[in-house]
């Protein structure tokens, strides 16, 4: 017996109870008093599902606790429905950040009340005691500079007060009225971005701006989220697999993601793939946390990683397709890819220089059409029909291409059907030997010879010669895609002239894995060992090779050559449109599942149509003066075989003429008020758009992008709502404060030199400060927006409203519900757009009344308008306006007539209108007839009693909003999924209706949601299919169906044949280096050097591990597991150079501005980058800047908004705009600061 | 003065302790903690917590000692005084140079350990000063007295105790106090601020020192005794007549 079974035994005696004979257990009765508290601490009286609308993709739906009517916690929901008896199921999901939301309900940072700034209110009573009218009342506030100035001034310094909801919104719908009556429709804007977050919210205030006439500005584009790649290669933006088929992979490579981080409730699909057998690759310059999950861990240079997917795609072209022929890889390239197709080989210009072969060397030109064929040439669309050899040699017009989708010659035609042709891939492959000839290829990865101007100037541009096999078609030497792509990757075949590698260590020519290490610093053979394992596992999985991409490589400046370089990876494969294969680029929370209900409602299109859309980087360029510091030449990115479209230009300039082209919208449109334009026109008898083109033939018109600091063109109405622009994604956040607000700003840089300025847009010598009239934000907390704004309005939070809530990460819709009232003076924004829109309408009857407004509206992807430019050659480059030919919807924007009934605006809104059914639904062009579900609706939320409105179902709740969404859309509706999948089976002469034929009766409900997350229905609103509850992956549609792409050939594209990219030459995948700022722009310091006492880093904004954007970077129980504040990771070697050590103050400063931060020194740093988290608000721990003396700033303060041309280009086939789709990107990553050791006492004021 | 000093305050420390005590295990079971900062500081703790506690342990037998058990008592068992002495001085000394030392290292764990520091309330702050005081008064007597003033130094079984004892036969005998070396007096009234504070500082946790834990089963059961939880309004067990109707 030991000692302690003796004081055991003694205790026996000592205490009641029965103890047990191995003296381990003690038995006692009662003593469990204190249970009441803790059983009263977790006690309840309703549970509410909810989730939260914030842009993190997760889409989780949480359960909200409520106990004496507040809101005390919340948890995980768990009855998703499941994925099926092979995979791990979705539930769970949730992450830290979403279960530390209900802190804000209550918080110091919660909105209240209304605020308007105090100057501005002041100046706004008096007014109105003058006036005795509202409108009048705001037009002496902003008309009177002193005022004016006064209160713009005042932006950002405090000074809120309270007002009444009366009273606030009466301004705000005074600014809009009078905005609209006398700068026009246009001058209004709105910024809400991610529909899918909260549809509702987000569309109650898009169908008021949109309705008004104003534009809604596009946010996927200006996040730098939209890869133009996938426009490019797609015809179709970021449809992606949901990450449950990440389980499905067997080989993945994670590029630029860092999943554990940013999609952390997903990530677990990939740890429990690698149970499966999964190999994961990580693709990260740092020790990002999805490292550690990783098999082989490749870290290349920030930005390079387009040389390391080149280099890998030349191994799996070398060994698999030209060494070795991978049957499987041949036929997808054949039937799915442009591959096979033919593209005309043409002379380069007398003048070439000799660098580039000198002239009589050949470049690649445009794709071979069938109006190249003389037997093919009266077809209709001949333009847009392109040409492969079938296996005979001989010319053939495959079915599918853009020239059959439109027209009703072609009508079932429109498939990827070879019938019995079998394609050439390589023009070497048919009868008889090819010609050998020498083409010309651009290349962008040679260092400048310091000192050189015309090298400088080009910035390591220069060509590299090599040969294709070609072939004559009439009088055309053409050669295959697929040839191309060969001599781009530098994999050469015997016979070819030119330069090629001598094998896989020869670095001295691109494309190789020796040439991509000098680059990436991506050990040869390991960029080797990826690519073949990557290539093999395709080839024995059958296609399960994926790459997870995202804003790691995605934010640049050449992102758009960065990820075709990786889609080429994945279509070479044969991966796209493979359940477990292809790309996966996870940004934001894009997919909008119901997205044909969701645009009928938010756009207003049930009343009016076409809306006003407008690219929200150009918006911001503008509008932020950011063009005046920029003036950067095109001819600075173009290739060395441009034809000179770009000489003499800035970026810019390409910007003006992709308005005027109606490639790109353009709002403010032109400098002169729509309503009055359509009122000039009726008064002398002309139809609108005839005298706007005779107005802009004569010069007395123009457009408003030529002239964006005449006060006549500035954005006068801004409306910011679920969204923190000031905070967030406001790149070049000092350009904002200081020419859109008009308020203190540390902006460092020059306004650009005259030589350098847009030759086709007016300087003025004054630059305009405090262009806004108004900012108005809606938000339940404060944040850097709020502050900065006139008016705020107090939002209802994710817990108390009705809203919907998808995602591209699961297949499920589900549903927010209020678990309380909207606390204090809250509105939900349904209910504050309705509130001002009220107002509006009341201003309108004697301020407005009903006007005619004149839009001018782009050339649209996925309607006959991409067959605008044919080839997408421009035939009058240059010219300016009033000498071009100027055609509505062919060599300009569209010119619509819209009626606007500003008195009816607040009814409409309420009401859905009558052109839903009568015009149809347009989605992707698909067009759907909701007659019946019109009819349904009426009865569903009743019918609306009286006034402009009377007999159109109700739509003046937000539930009878969540009905109509869903029962509008494809996805959430059965009967309009097999609607428009028999339409297409019209189009292609495929079946496809069965895929949601099982699913025909099925009518998704708001009531269906709210009781659990509820799966889709496959609909031809997406390219993947659910069918048979099998996961969700992109193209699946497209390669089972022979259903064919929205590009020029109905193909994925390798070649891009647009003018402008051949310009910039991008017509193939090729390495572009991040920019060379201090090149490019002279006050830039080079990166690598030291200058002002600090070292000059790459500067790069991932996201962070306790915020989602800026939310929860303030909150309490996120603050208390990070440093909280803003923080700048640097890695130990720069904090040495610098004298800083871990948590000390540091200061980064470049040309557009300054912000202070503490350090975080870390070895997952590599050298030479820094980090600072993406949105750290001003609003925690922010202290004056040394060398500014103002507020330290946010992430933004650093970087600016820089424009590539290629994101311009339209009007032409898969280039062709739509919102969202395709547009310049807010690109961020290639920006460069100086950081420093500041002195380690901060003040705050 | 002597009767505040020697009378009031001993009585009126008495009843703030007991009451106080109630007062606190009555309305703050939550807060009845030691406020342990284990979590934020291991290494300090680790030797400075036991060599204070257990040399208190052995002030505390001193205490005891000398004060409650008579100096009859003592000598009827054959101690000589200069024995008592003896042991009392030198066993004392060791273990106020061990309390002293044991509390030096809290003190400065506490100061220097910033989580630590953050997580020291202001209550905290005055009861370690009034230990520190207490402890640092009574060390001083015991040297001054009896290690410097030679021979067998103060005798304070004839004063202090016998007053002290006193005191619980409700009998108080302040005149025993006159005389008393001023160390002693001041080591006293201290040690009653002390007593006064106790209830109130984390102090509390000296009532539920483990000492069960040598002694019990490590796994205990603990069956429900009726209904712990009293039934809301509304949901009360049905209090009607019963079946049989009577």
């Amino acid at each position: 017996m030991t000692g302690e079974d003796t004081l055991l035994r003694l205790g026996r005696h000592l205490r009641r109870g029965e103890v047990s004979d191995d003296l381990r257990r003690l038995f006692l009765e009662g003593g469990r008093d204190g249970d009441a508290f803790y059983r009263d601490r977790w006690s309840h009286d309703k549970v509410v599902r909810s989730t939260h609308g914030v842009n993190c993709t997760g889409s989780c739906s949480w359960k909200v606790y409520v106990k004496d009517g507040i809101i005390t916690w919340e948890t995980q929901q768990t009855d998703y429905p499941s994925v099926g008896p092979d995979s791990p199921e979705y539930e769970p999901r949730g992450c830290p950040r979403g279960a530390a939301f209900s802190w804000y309900t209550y918080s110091p940072t919660r909105v209240r009340y209304p605020y308007v700034r105090g100057v501005l209110l002041r100046a706004y009573r008096e007014a109105k005691a003058r006036t005795g009218d509202p409108v009048l009342a705001w037009a002496q506030v902003t008309g009177d500079p002193e005022t004016a100035r006064a209160y713009k001034s005042a932006r950002g310094k405090g000074g809120l007060v309270r007002a009444s909801w009366d009273e606030a919104a009466e301004i705000v719908a005074a600014a809009h009225v009078h905005t609209i009556k006398e700068f026009g429709p246009d001058r209004v804007a709105g910024f809400s971005p991610i529909p899918a977050m909260s549809m509702v919210s987000h569309g109650a205030g898009a169908r008021f701006v949109q309705m008004l006439g104003g534009s809604m500005l596009s946010f996927y584009d200006w996040y730098a989220d939209l890869p133009v790649a996938s426009p490019q290669v797609f015809g179709d933006q970021t449809d992606v697999p949901e990450s449950a088929d990440w389980w499905n992979a067997s080989y993945l490579i994670v590029w630029g993601s860092n999943l554990p981080v940013t999609r952390t409730p997903d990530a677990h699909f990939m740890a429990e793939a690698r149970y499966r057998g999964q190999k994961v690759v990580v693709v990260s310059p740092d020790y990002a946390d999805a490292t550690k999950f990783a098999d082989a861990w490749l870290a290349p240079h920030p930005g390079t990683d387009g040389a390391l997917a080149l280099a890998m795609g030349h191994v799996i072209l070398r060994e698999y397709l030209v060494e070795g022929r991978t049957e499987r890889f041949a036929e997808y390239l054949k039937r799915f890819a442009d591959a096979p197709f033919l593209v005309r080989l043409e002379p380069l210009p007398d003048d070439a220089p000799a660098s580039s072969g000198g002239p009589g060397t050949l470049a690649p030109g445009k794709f071979l059409t069938a109006a190249d064929l003389p037997e093919h040439a009266g077809e209709a669309n001949a333009h847009f029909k392109t040409v492969l050899l079938d296996a005979d040699g001989t010319p053939v017009v495959p079915n599918g291409t853009l020239g059959h989708r439109y027209g009703e010659a072609d009508e079932g035609r429109w498939n990827l059907d070879l019938g019995g042709v079998d394609p050439l891939l390589s023009v070497a492959d048919g009868p008889g030997a090819p010609e050998a000839v020498a083409v010309a290829l651009p290349r962008f990865d040679l260092v400048p010879q310091p000192g050189d101007d015309a090298e400088e100037h080009l910035g390591g541009a220069g060509v590299v010669v090599r040969g294709v096999p070609a072939r004559r078609v009439g009088d055309h030497l053409v050669t295959t895609v697929f040839d191309l792509l060969l001599a781009q990757y530098g994999v050469g075949r015997p016979g070819l002239p030119g330069e090629w590698p001598t094998g896989y260590d020869d670095a001295s020519s691109p494309g190789t894995p020796a040439w991509q290490e000098e680059l990436t610093g991506v050990p040869a053979a390991a960029a080797t060992r990826i690519a073949r394992e990557f290539a093999q596992n395709a080839i024995d999985s059958g296609g399960r090779s994926m790459i997870i991409m995202g804003a790691g490589a995605n934010h640049w400046f050449h992102s758009d050559t960065i990820y075709r370089a990786f889609l080429a990876l994945t279509t070479i494969t044969g991966c796209q449109g493979v359940n477990g294969g292809g790309w996966a680029h996870y940004v934001g929370q894009e997919k909008c599942r119901p997205v044909t209900g969701w645009a009928q409602y938010a756009g207003g299109l049930d009343w009016t149509r076409p809306p006003r859309q407008m690219i929200g980087t150009a918006f911001w360029y503008l509008a932020t003066d950011q063009w005046r510091y920029d003036g950067l030449p095109v001819d600075a990115l173009a290739s060395p075989l441009a034809h000179g479209l770009f000489a003499g230009r800035t970026t810019a300039d390409t910007l003006v003429e992709s308005a005027q082209r109606g490639w790109m919208p353009s709002y403010p449109q032109f400098d002169r008020n729509p309503l009055d334009l359509v009122d000039e026109a009726r008064a002398a008898g002309k139809e609108p758009a005839a005298h706007v083109v005779d107005e802009l033939k004569a010069g007395r018109l123009r457009f408003a992008v030529e002239d964006p600091d005449d006060p006549r063109n500035f954005p006068r109405v801004i409306t910011v709502w679920r969204a923190n622009i000031l905070g967030s994604s406001g790149k070049g956040n000092e350009y904002f404060l200081k020419h859109l607000l008009g308020t203190d700003a540390a902006v460092r840089a020059e306004e650009t030199a005259p030589g350098r300025r847009p030759k086709s847009m007016t300087w003025r010598e004054e630059a305009p400060q405090g262009k806004l009239d108004l900012l108005t934000t809606l938000d339940f907390r404060m944040t850097s927006t709020t502050l900065f704004s006139d008016v705020v309005l107090p939002a209802a939070t994710w817990y108390e409203k009705h809203d919907l809530n998808s995602t591209d990460m699961h297949p499920f819709v589900h549903s927010f519900n209020p678990a309380i009232d909207p606390p204090w003076q809250t509105r939900t924004d349904f209910a504050t757009f309705h509130t001002i829109a009220r107002k509006v309408s009341e201003l309108a009857a004697v301020h407005l009344g009903v006007r005619e407004d004149l839009v001018a509206a782009p050339l649209a992807h996925d309607t006959p308008d991409e067959l605008a430019v044919p080839h997408g050659t421009l035939t009058d480059s240059g010219l300016p306006m009033t000498e071009r030919e100027l055609i509505p919807g062919v060599t300009m924007p569209k010119l619509v007539v819209v009626e606007r009934d500003y008195p009816a605006l607040a009814a409409r809104m309420a009401a859905l209108g009558p052109l839903a059914a009568r015009a149809g639904m347009v989605t992707k062009g698909v067009t759907f007839s909701p007659d019946e579900e019109v009819r349904r609706l009426g009865k569903l939320n009743g019918l609306v009693a009286e006034g402009p409105t009377a007999g159109r179902p109700r739509l003046d709740k937000d539930t009878h909003v969540c009905e109509a969404i869903l029962a509008l859309s494809g996805t959430t509706n059965g009967r309009l999924a097999v609607q428009g999948f028999e339409q297409l089976e019209r189009r292609t002469g495929r079946e496809l209706a069965d895929l949601a034929r099982d699913d025909q009766a099925r009518r998704i409900t708001f009531a269906d949601v709210q009781a659990r997350p509820v799966g889709v229905i496959t609909s031809p609103e997406w390219s993947g299919s659910e069918h048979g509850g099998r996961r969700y992956s992109a193209f699946v549609v497209n390669v089972e169906r022979l259903k064919p792409w929205h590009t020029l050939t109905g193909r994925q594209h390798f070649y891009l044949d647009h003018d402008w990219l051949v310009e910039l030459g991008e017509q193939l995948p090729v390495f572009r280096p991040p920019l060379d700022l201090h090149r490019l722009f002279g006050d830039t310091p080079r990166l690598g050097t030291s200058a002002e006492a600090g070292v000059v880093v790459r500067y790069l904004t991932p996201h962070s591990k306790w915020s989602i954007h800026s939310e929860y970077h303030d909150n309490l129980f996120m603050l208390s597991l990070s440093r909280g504040g803003p923080n700048i990771w640097m890695s130990p070697q720069d904090a040495e150079a610098i004298g800083v050590v871990d948590n000390e103050w540091v200061e980064a400063v470049n040309r557009n501005g300054v912000v202070v931060a503490r350090a975080v020194v870390s070895h997952r740093m590599p050298p030479g980058t820094v980090y600072m988290h993406h949105a750290t608000d001003r609003t925690v721990d922010v202290p004056i800047a040394e060398a500014s003396g103002l507020r330290g700033g946010i992430h933004n303060s650093l970087t600016r908004i820089l424009l590539k041309p290629s994101h311009l280009a339209g009007g032409y086939a898969q280039l062709s705009y739509a919102f969202n789709y395709l547009g310049p990107t807010g690109n961020q990553r290639d920006e460069v600061t100086v950081v420093r050791r500041r002195s380690q006492e901060v003040r705050y004021e | 003065m002597d009767v505040m000093l020697w009378v009031v305050l001993p009585y009126v420390t008495f009843a703030i302790f007991v009451v106080g005590t109630f007062w606190r295990y009555r309305y703050d079971k939550f807060g009845w903690t030691t406020r342990s900062s284990e979590l934020y500081e291991r290494r300090l703790l680790r030797l400075g917590s036991p060599l204070f506690h257990l040399s208190l342990l052995v002030v505390i037998v001193g205490h005891v000692a000398g004060l409650v058990i008579p100096k009859s008592w003592t000598e009827a068992v054959g101690i000589p005084e200069v024995a008592y002495h003896f042991v009392a001085t030198w066993l004392g000394s060791v273990a106020a140079v061990g309390l002293v030392a044991g509390l030096l290292i809290l003190i400065y764990r506490r100061r220097t350990t910033s989580a630590v520091f953050l997580a020291t309330t202001v209550m905290d702050k005055v009861m370690y000063a009034m230990l520190a005081a207490s402890i640092l008064l009574g060390s001083w007597a015991t040297v001054q007295t009896q290690l410097l003033s030679g021979g067998i130094g103060y005798d304070y079984r004839e004063t202090i105790s016998p007053w002290f004892r006193s005191l619980w036969y409700l009998q108080p005998e302040p005149r025993l106090m006159e005389g008393v070396p001023a160390a002693y007096q001041l080591h006293l009234v201290v040690a009653f601020l002390l007593f006064a504070l106790w209830p109130f500082t984390r102090l509390v946790h000296a009532f539920s020192a483990p000492v069960g834990y040598l002694f019990r089963p490590y796994v205990v059961y603990r069956s429900r005794e009726g209904d712990v939880r009293t039934p809301r309004r509304g949901w009360e067990p049905p209090t009607g007549p019963s079946p049989r109707g009577h």
